[in-house]
């Protein structure tokens, strides 16, 4: 029950943040001191063009009715039309957010199980060898930027000892399920980068409940310790690894932008940097509306897992 | 959070240990890279020489050159003041507005507190490196723009810490005593509470750089932002990536000076962290 509660409650606030992230996504493409048509011609574009471009992107219009008829119609599935393609960017959008998805689900699915049992691992003997290979190891990956980390892969992986393709170049429309080996190199670098963050928390935490007290009446009653450490602090630990993975969602997405960039993968980040390049700003309206609501019900789902699989909330 | 029993007292000055000499050698190194590293290059780092393009690294071009004949170790050398002060300057943009922005309405509380937070939610609703890209490709680009698009992803996150603390000291009798003897609000957040959270604000200072460093060398990296012929080690890395076939250090010096200045960076913050026994931050990304 009071979970139902607590899961009505995390939808309500969810629809708030969208709508503030839609008017904040709104405002800092239209209010900033840099006007759209300006940064859609560039800075060498003449009084005149910059007029004509205004009125045909309705940007002469009041702010509030520029923004209602732009929600409207992303409420449609409408994000309006791109300025480098010239097509709608809604079907565009759709194709690129599954590609995107399956890249970020498959970092997940392989990340998280790895980072919390590194965690717990390193957790076992603080401050043991093992405990410092994977700390060591983790502030490296932690503060490498994403491409320092792929482009060392490319060169180890695919030009000195080609094993692996080095892009994942593609049409958008293939599904990148066909060509598991183009995954290996950008769901590696990912997952490096989640083990670092993920698992130096998990151990954290973990050190917090291996020293509790009913850890040691396991210990004292004969319970084997691998018991004791699966099936007595593992699930005490998973809730708020679980949180944490929510609230990294944002570093993965972020990982997602680069990586994907990076690797020539057609996902929804690099369609940003993609219009980025070209000043394409409904397109990037329109992404960068995308992945904040992305991560909203990122953050929403790892809060209701988390807690779905607290045991001091199991009836 | 700490609770308020186990801060160190404000006027304690940490004491110098053989352990912190590797520390302070690293960050004088990066300053004086900031400070002269353009001045001590042996080449120009933008000039053209077609006839010396492409050459793999050798005595007179330690880390090789690029395909417009441009030495690449003068342009790492010269690449640390767009890379490095730009991530300085927005960490501590950053964390100065979250600072003040977090005592205030920590100290206030009430309405303007609640407003404040939300507004603060708000912004960090949106992945950091997204936001940044977004705020850099409207204002236009400029090293500026670049510093207050990453210290806007900094403030919400800056002033939820510190504001944490400050919701912890206001209830403690030292600022009861102050507000009863008639001082002014400016008075308490500036002169009794701000010195209580220094060691938050400077340790969260020490962590962001890392976060900024790496936040700039993507925005670099993606294109957006910094301008062409100037040596920011993201852009060359961007720039030489479609030779990496051919010509492996075109990145693979970029990236290592990244690195080495990134991991430093991270461990002077743990280190100070240390000093000042301070949980961690989250970092901003």
């Amino acid at each position: 029950m009071t979970a139902l509660v607590f899961i009505c409650r995390r939808l309500a606030l969810l629809l708030l943040v969208l709508a503030l992230v839609s008017i904040l996504t709104f405002a800092i493409v239209n209010v900033l001191p840099g006007d759209v048509a300006t940064a859609v011609l560039g800075d060498t574009s003449t009084p005149d063009q910059v007029q004509s471009v205004r009125i045909a992107m309705g940007l002469d219009q009041p702010l509030l009715v520029r923004y209602l008829h732009w929600i409207e119609g992303v409420l449609r599935g409408d994000f309006g039309a791109s300025l480098q393609y010239g097509r709608p960017i809604g079907p565009m959008l759709l194709g690129r957010l599954e590609n995107s998805a399956i890249l970020g689900l498959i970092t997940l699915a392989i990340g998280a199980p790895l980072a919390v049992g590194f965690g717990l691992v390193a957790a076992l003997r603080p401050g043991g060898w093992l405990d410092r290979v994977i700390s060591g190891f983790s502030v490296g990956t932690h503060a490498l930027p994403e491409y320092v980390i792929g482009l060392v892969a490319i060169l180890a992986f695919s030009i000195w000892w080609p094993l692996l393709p080095g892009s994942s170049l593609m049409d958008p429309s293939e599904n990148p399920l066909h060509r598991p080996e183009a995954l290996v190199l950008p769901v590696g670098v990912l997952v490096l980068g989640m083990l670092a963050v993920i698992g130096q928390l998990t151990r954290a935490s973990a050190i917090g409940v291996l020293a509790s007290a009913y850890i040691r009446t396991a210990v004292l009653k004969g319970v084997p310790y691998w018991r004791v450490v699966l099936r007595h602090a593992l699930p005490n630990l998973l809730p708020p690894a679980i949180a944490e993975i929510g609230m990294y969602f944002g570093y993965v997405i972020g990982g997602l932008v680069v990586v994907e960039t990076l690797f020539s993968y057609a996902g929804v980040g690099q369609m940003m940097t993609n219009a980025v390049a070209y000043r394409d700003v409904p397109t990037i309206q329109a992404a960068v509306l995308v992945v904040a609501a992305a991560y909203g019900v990122g953050n929403l789902l790892a809060d209701v897992v988390a807690l779905l699989t607290n045991p001091r909330l199991r009836t | 959070m700490a609770s308020v029993a186990s801060l160190p007292r404000a006027r304690r000055r940490p004491r110098l240990r053989a352990a912190d000499v590797p520390f302070i050698a690293f960050v004088l190194a990066v300053a004086g890279l900031i400070a002269f590293g353009a001045a001590v290059s042996p080449h120009d780092a933008v000039a053209l020489d077609p006839l010396h393009a492409l050459q793999p690294p050798s005595l007179a071009f330690p880390f090789g050159t690029d395909e417009f004949g441009r030495d690449v170790f003068s342009r790492v050398l010269s690449g640390a003041r767009p890379t490095l002060l730009l991530a300085l300057a927005a960490a501590a943009m950053g964390v100065m507005l979250g600072a003040v922005t977090g005592l205030v309405s920590g100290y206030l509380s009430g309405a303007t507190d609640e407003v404040t937070m939300r507004a603060m939610d708000a912004l960090m609703s949106f992945p950091g490196l997204v936001l940044a890209m977004l705020v850099v490709v409207m204002l236009g680009p400029g090293p500026i723009n670049i510093i207050g698009a990453i210290a806007l992803v900094f403030w919400p996150r800056s002033a939820r810490l510190v504001r944490s603390m400050v919701v912890d000291l206001a209830r403690r009798e030292f600022v009861d005593a102050a507000r009863s003897r008639g001082e002014s609000p400016h008075f308490i957040i500036f002169r009794e509470l701000l010195p209580n959270v220094l060691a938050l604000v400077i340790v969260d200072f020490s962590l962001r750089v890392t976060a900024a460093i790496l936040l700039a060398a993507s925005l670099a990296y993606l294109g957006v932002g910094v301008a062409p012929p100037t040596p920011a080690w993201g852009l060359m890395v961007k720039d030489g990536q479609p030779l990496i076939e051919i010509a492996p250090w075109l990145v693979l010096f970029p990236c290592a000076a990244i690195a080495c200045v990134s991991i430093g960076a991270v461990l002077v913050g743990e280190r100070l962290r240390r000093v000042f026994a301070l949980p961690g931050a989250e970092a901003g990304r």
